[in-house]
């Protein structure tokens, strides 16, 4: 710590300080905080996140203040340090795994048990036997295997077709051979690998007597259990430095001919019969087909909370921020601006607040939707097929036609999700202007290290090729005239239905129209890109731009549609009072018509609306409701209930001292002030004394 | 490092070299030809030329960097920054050549404020005497300086600074002065470790007369001011200074923070080419000439446009090379079984994301060239005060800035996430770049607020074309009194027909646009806060036709010597950036009567087309580009295609996490094997 100068430290901002722009902005409206975050979280929710912000806040080595200094290495160190803390923290203190799930949250960076405790874990249990479950599940719920899922290589990911890794059964001793053929085949990107774990499970093509089965899952150990010191034969590594998540050793991994017995290969679902050496088929993939929509449904809820974070801090920082008098203001009115009152201001935030909402409830009720579901899939098990994660299968089956419906929603909203969170943040990031740049906004690292979910559990793109897919089969039941069986071929028929007598829908007037809008227009689309691939017989891949707007529109239409009908829920089921009601209303039709008017040719053309309605909806409808949410801004992020520990930025402190905070954290807390540096060029010294690498060598 | 059984394995095939080589040969772009044309001033051999000279030295290697704390990282960039100094000093390099090593070294330098807005404010605002006796000085660096301006609580509005400059009559001094937190200098570059003067711009405070303690007070001006001992390096007394600490980019850059505590300057502080203050009798004497700075403040904006154009080239040229190298499934429709996975590149949503930004890169091009042959050829009418053209330009740049840096700050992240997992890593060769350039969207006036300078202009010329008197002041005004008289009227324009109507298809648009903001502004009365939006429309309506008109002109240039195969090329490039353009904001273009509805449904369709065509000759295109690999530092963007050899040799030998053996088991808090807990020990201490 350097202490500055009194006279330093006798200084305040300049007013209206930031802590009375708050209070006032708080007092302006009526919004009910504590209803909507109970509606939000739960009460249950929001008391375990109190619970365990106590913890974590009281142990020293979760402080974030040093976070952003450091080199690789030693971000690395500390972050696994806070791992085992927190191991050790979630034992002691008999933490459930939502628990976990929240002080995960609240400290809010990656750790190097990440993959062990997702999908290592998930796997063994969804893809392991009991006897597997007894040999590997046991001793990695105890941490002593730790492990990865290393599915991914250098040459691919999209394409796990394609991986180079091999499998080969050995029928003289039982074994197999795991084995990396090629550079490309090295295992890349898997989290955990790098330095932290000592088992891996690899997903490597399976051969039995010359014959290729496709990719399966092996538990290997890799290294040592005693001096954690890579085993023979293999080679492993951390892969370097990243954009973000540079507190996970994501790794490399390749094999050289190294032997496993029989029981590495999880064999839940099929199996090499060591008798026979037959390979025997899978009864059913239709629970990993569950896990990848659970996953994606997860991310889509997440996503409004990801977003949510940015929104919060550029929400405050605005209303702290004045900048310039009013242009049109009276001679002798001096004060400045508060930049949220700027509309090109408003127009970036506030529908994207808005977005926090309507991702989140898509997102909670799609949860809802799977679980009701994983009912009724237990008793269709074996009629679905399984898809890999690739460009995707055409092979779902109608059989199951809620839950393909299911999984092709959670594919093209994982990917609207994921996008409108990351464009979002940076969004909010820029929004701030000059100190959205500095790494105390809050919002630059965050956003650095939520970026990959883009591109994993299916990159972005290429998902909206299976909803693509999913809804051409479905309108090509529709066509054959069979009836409805889930929401997507209703609406498809109803658009069949009224096609010729057109429709009129009141988009600026009626909530409900605005739904059917939505639905409309994807129909529409759908019927577009069936008529290109069935009747013009145009190749699948000249259609893939076709594909991911179609599948943008129908997912958009998937969110309008979920935060209406929620907001649609009795009083007594949300809690909400008439007044914050009103504004949830308001922010639904902001998050509508706001998208409606970015996509307004699209909607246009499938006469979805007139031109006239669009052009009422862009200077009428948005500008007005801009307005009308803006006093209620600074309330409708509090109801997010981020805690200052949480956020850690000086930008989105709850209490507005944006300036004190930032001005501390850069003369106090910062090791390059310890520096004095000798800048002339002629001489060959760089820093002059450094009291910072003094302080390193006494400890 | 030891050898091991990774030192023999190759990639499988089709490998990067053969895949480019096939690239290369398929196509028939003039890559040295383009390259020339692209590049007129002797850049290529100076590049070349000092490229040679830091590829030999070790402290420019960049491979490790991203691994180093900030201390360290900003250490490095002090090191460098002093050694290309030195080498300056060696090899005799003018300006040019100080910057061409610059770009190369592709840090952004503790000494690049001292190089750039310092040494011009001195020159620019300095009267005779001053430059005389502070230019030496700053050449010579012993005068280390940096620009402060901005402060905490104030950047956009100028006029809202805290800090203040009182004149003093009796001591003849100006008294420097923080009142609050807020007037915190603050985001300097290169004063938070690195200056030892700085040009502090203050509120200027003046005695109304010898004797009062009244003040008139002046606005914002610049002073010069050492802020630190020759010797030690220390702060002097009464100034607090330091470094804001870590940003999203900007490493090696000490960006400070700068307090005063009634802190005395000499009156010849005061920079005074322009304004002064009479030591005597305290009278103030303003500007003859306010409008000075139109002609260097534009070219500074050709400039940030001529930069921004090779930001896109270098994220398009990686971005390019590696989704032809990355092959991913095959062809869905091929009923060849053992058919090669396709290049990446080949799918259309993959070419969405990268082939119009090629395109941009050359519409950004012949735009900032354009303005910089301007402001060279108008350079003598201005100096003797007589703005003409520069006058239009100026109003049109703040617009163009804020464009042309928007599309070149997102191409970097658009390229990146285009690229899928690896785009991710650090061989990516996007990390710095992302985070140096996303600075530039804000700086240099922030780019929501800038666009209000344009439309401005642009709804004055408007009410002045209808008004309808005498001569029109300015092209714009003409073009606004067509647009109402003939123009407004007239049917769309057949774009595909005839290149020339998509041009006039941007001027249509655009104007339409800036008569309805008249209409609102001017006639309706609308308050300027409710418009902001439309402005931002209007402003980049406006720059869209620039850029449009520019490439159109560039091409249709008699005089350019380029072949016509090159031509054909350019053309397609041409026809992409327009119609991707006229695309993204459809509605615009119909609403204005500029093109048909029909033709508008035809876009996509079209510019699926046209990727089509310049898809085999992506990489040549981006070759042409001239990139260095040095620049690159990308493992997936190497002229050689050898991706996966490169990233493997980055993952595996040179990265320093993989020297440590760590203990993972969590009842222990050993963190490292074999150092039982003086690592955590170690962490806590520094928390
Ligand atoms: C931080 C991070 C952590 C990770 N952790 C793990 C882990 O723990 N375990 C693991 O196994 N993996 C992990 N991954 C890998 C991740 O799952 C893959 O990166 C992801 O699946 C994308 O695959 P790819 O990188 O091969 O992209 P590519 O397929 O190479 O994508 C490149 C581009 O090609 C396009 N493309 C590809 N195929 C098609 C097609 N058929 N049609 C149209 N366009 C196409 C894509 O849209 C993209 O633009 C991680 C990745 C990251 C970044
Ligand atoms: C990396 C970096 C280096 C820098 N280097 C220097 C330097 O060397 N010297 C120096 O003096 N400064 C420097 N700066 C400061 C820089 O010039 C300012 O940050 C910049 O001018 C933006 O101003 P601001 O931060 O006050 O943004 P703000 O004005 O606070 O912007 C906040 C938000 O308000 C909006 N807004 C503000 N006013 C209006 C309006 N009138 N109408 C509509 N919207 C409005 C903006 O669009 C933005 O969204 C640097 C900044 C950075 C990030």
């Amino acid at each position: 710590m350097t202490t500055p100068p009194q006279w330093v430290r006798d200084l305040k901002p300049s007013g209206p300080q930031g802590s009375e722009l708050l209070a006032h902005e708080r007092s302006k409206s009526s919004v009910n905080v504590d209803q909507l975050s109970t509606f939000l979280f739960t009460s249950e929710g929001l008391a375990r996140k109190r619970r365990v912000l106590k913890v974590l806040e009281n142990e020293k080595v979760f402080d974030k203040s040093q976070n952003y200094f450091a080199g690789r290495v030693d971000r690395f160190e500390t972050a696994l340090a806070r791992a085992k803390r927190l191991r050790q923290l979630a034992v002691r203190n008999g933490w459930s795994n939502d628990d976990r799930l929240i002080a995960n949250e609240l400290i809010s960076e990656p750790g190097p048990y990440g993959l062990h405790e997702s999908m290592f874990l998930i796997t063994l249990r969804d893809q392991g036997n009991a006897e597997q479950h007894e040999k590997f599940l046991k001793p990695a719920e105890q941490y002593k295997y730790i492990g990865c899922y290393a599915q991914t290589e250098l040459g691919h990911g999209s394409n796990v077709r394609g991986l180079e890794t091999t499998a080969t059964w050995n029928k003289e001793d039982q074994t197999f051979t795991i084995h990396s053929p090629y550079l490309t085949a090295s295992k890349w990107w898997i989290g955990s690998l790098g330095r932290t774990a000592n088992h891996a499970v690899v997903m490597a093509q399976l051969i039995i007597g010359g014959k290729s089965y496709g990719p399966h899952p092996f538990v290997v150990q890799i290294r040592d259990l005693n001096t954690h010191e890579t085993l023979e034969n293999i080679h492993v590594g951390d892969i370097g430095p990243k954009f973000g998540y540079n507190t996970m050793d994501n790794g490399y991994l390749l094999f050289n001919q190294v032997k496993v017995p029989h029981i590495s290969m999880l064999a839940r679902f099929s199996r090499v019969d060591p008798k026979t050496n037959q390979y025997v088929r899978p009864a059913s993939a239709s629970l990993i087909y569950g896990t990848l929509t659970w996953v994606r449904s997860t991310i889509v809820m997440q996503a409004g909370g990801v977003l949510a974070r940015g929104v919060t801090i550029a929400t405050r920082y605005c209303a702290v921020r004045r900048q310039f008098q009013d242009r049109d203001a009276q001679e002798g009115q001096k004060s400045e601006n508060q930049v949220i009152n700027y509309t090109t201001v408003q127009i970036r935030l506030l529908p994207l607040l808005a977005t926090t909402f309507a991702l989140h409830f898509t997102g909670k009720a799609m949860m809802e939707m799977y679980g009701a579901n994983q009912k009724k899939m237990s008793q269709d098990v074996g009629k679905v097929g399984g898809p890999e994660r690739g460009a995707g299968p055409e092979e779902t089956h109608s059989g199951s036609d809620l839950l393909a419906d299911l999984h092709a929603t959670s594919c093209g909203l994982k990917s609207l999700a994921s996008y409108t969170a990351v464009e979002g943040l940076e969004m909010c990031r820029r929004a701030c202007g000059g100190h959205g740049y500095s790494s105390f906004s809050g919002i630059g690292p965050w956003y650095a290290d939520y970026l990959p979910t883009a591109t994993w559990e299916g990159d972005n793109y290429m998902l909206t090729q299976q909803v693509a897919r999913y809804l051409l089969k479905s309108a090509r039941s529709v066509l054959k005239g069979n009836e409805p069986t889930n929401d997507t071929t209703f609406i498809l028929t109803n658009f069949l239905s009224r096609q010729d007598t057109g429709a009129a829908f009141d988009v600026l007037g009626n909530d409900a129209d605005i739904v059917a809008a939505f639905a409309w227009r994807s129909a529409f689309l759908t019927f577009e890109a069936l008529k290109h691939r069935d009747e013009q017989k145009r190749p699948w891949n000249s259609l893939l731009v076709d594909f991911y707007r179609l599948s943008r529109a129908h997912s958009q239409y998937m969110v309008v549609k979920n935060f209406y009908e929620t907001l649609q829920a009795s009083p007594s089921a949300t809690g909400l009072d008439a007044e914050t009601l009103a504004i949830m209303h308001k922010l639904f039709r902001l998050y509508s018509l706001h998208t409606l008017e970015s996509e307004a040719s699209e909607f246009y053309t499938s006469s979805a609306v007139t031109v006239r309605q669009i052009q009422l909806c862009r200077t009428n409808a948005v500008m007005r409701l801009l307005e009308e949410i803006r006093p209620h801004a600074v309330r409708l992020v509090d109801a997010w209930s981020f805690p200052d520990w949480q956020l850690d930025s000086s930008l989105g402190r709850y209490d507005g001292k944006v300036y004190e905070d930032m001005f501390y954290r850069a003369s106090e807390l910062n090791p390059l002030n310890k520096v004095v540096v000798d800048p002339y060029p002629d001489s060959k010294v760089l820093f002059k004394k450094n009291e910072a690498a003094a302080l390193k060598s006494k400890l | 490092m030891m050898p091991d059984f990774t030192d023999n394995l190759k990639p499988a095939s089709p490998t990067g070299p053969d895949i480019l080589n096939k690239e290369r040969s398929q196509s028939d772009v003039p890559v040295d030809q383009l390259a020339q044309h692209l590049f007129r001033d002797g850049f290529m051999e100076r590049q070349k030329r000092i490229l040679r000279v830091l590829e030999k030295d070790v402290l420019f290697v960049k491979v490790k960097q991203l691994n180093l704390s900030r201390p360290e990282r900003y250490q490095l960039g002090l090191a460098r920054a002093k050694k290309l100094r030195r080498y300056a000093d060696q090899y005799n390099w003018n300006n040019d050549e100080r910057s061409m090593s610059q770009y190369l070294c592709d840090d952004v330098s503790p000494f690049m404020v001292h190089d750039s807005m310092f040494i011009t404010t001195v020159r620019e605002q300095g009267d005779e005497q001053q430059r005389k006796y502070w230019l030496p000085k700053i050449e010579a660096s012993e005068a280390i300086g940096c620009y402060a301006q901005t402060e905490l609580g104030h950047g956009s509005n100028v006029r809202g600074i805290e800090c203040q400059a009182r004149f003093d009559p009796k001591t003849k001094q100006f008294v420097l002065h923080s009142p609050t937190l807020t007037s915190s200098k603050w985001w300097n570059g290169s004063m938070g470790r690195t200056a030892n003067h700085a040009i502090v711009v203050a509120q200027l405070l003046v005695p109304k007369a010898r004797d009062t303690t009244e003040y008139n007070s002046l606005g914002p001006h610049a002073f010069i001011v050492q802020i630190r001992d020759l010797k030690t390096h220390k702060e002097l007394p009464g100034i607090a200074v330091g470094d804001i600490n870590v940003k999203y980019g900007y490493a090696p850059m000490d960006n400070g923070y700068m307090l005063f505590d009634n802190y005395r300057i000499p009156h010849s502080a005061m920079l005074s080419n322009y304004s002064r203050v009479d030591p005597n009798t305290c009278t103030y004497s303003k500007p003859a000439n306010p409008a000075v700075v139109y002609g260097s403040l534009t070219a500074v904006r050709a400039a940030i446009i001529m930069h921004a154009r090779l930001i896109m080239a270098r994220a398009v040229t990686i971005a390019v090379r590696y989704t032809c190298v990355r092959r991913q499934f095959q062809d869905r429709d091929s009923n060849d079984p053992r058919a090669p996975e396709l290049s990446v590149l080949d799918y259309p949503t993959v070419q969405i994301r990268i082939l119009p930004l090629l395109a941009t890169a050359f519409a950004l091009h012949y735009t900032g060239a354009a303005m910089q042959a301007l402001y060279q050829t108008t350079r003598a009418q201005i100096d003797k005060g007589d703005f003409g053209k520069l006058a239009v330009l100026h109003a049109q740049s703040s617009g163009l800035k804020s464009l042309c840096t928007e599309l070149a700050a997102n191409s970097i992240e658009t390229c990146r996430r285009a690229m899928g997992g690896h785009g991710f890593g650090g061989g990516s060769g996007f990390i710095q770049l992302n985070h140096d350039y996303l600075s530039k969207p804000t700086v240099e006036g922030d780019n929501w607020m800038i666009t209000q300078q344009t439309a401005s202009y642009l709804i004055k010329r408007m009410a002045a074309a209808v008004a309808n008197k005498g001569k029109p002041q300015d092209e714009i005004e003409q073009a606004c009194r067509h647009w109402l008289q003939h123009e407004q009227k007239t049917a769309p324009l057949p774009v595909f027909e005839d290149d020339m109507m998509i041009v006039k298809a941007f001027h249509k648009r655009s104007r339409y646009l800036t008569y309805q903001a008249y209409v609102e502004r001017e006639v309706n009365k609308r308050s300027w806060n409710s418009l902001l939006i439309q402005l931002r429309k209007v402003s980049h309506a406006e720059s869209q036709s620039i850029l449009v008109t520019n490439f159109h002109n560039a091409l249709h240039d008699n005089n350019s010597g380029i072949s016509e195969n090159l031509k054909a090329h350019l053309q397609t490039l041409f026809q992409l950036f327009a119609m991707y353009t006229m695309d993204s904001d459809a509605r615009d273009f119909h609403k204005a009567g500029a093109v048909s509805d029909a033709d508008l449904d035809e876009l996509p369709a079209r510019i699926q087309e046209l990727m089509a065509q310049i898809r085999p000759h992506a990489v040549l295109l981006v070759d042409s580009w001239k990139i260095p690999d040095f620049l690159l530092d990308s493992a997936l963007g190497r002229y050689d295609g050898k991706v996966y050899e490169d990233l493997f040799n980055r993952a595996h030998r040179l990265n320093p996490l993989n020297e440590l053996t760590f203990n993972p088991y969590y009842k222990s808090d050993e963190i490292v094997m074999g150092r039982g807990d003086d690592e955590l020990k170690k962490i806590m201490a520094k928390l």
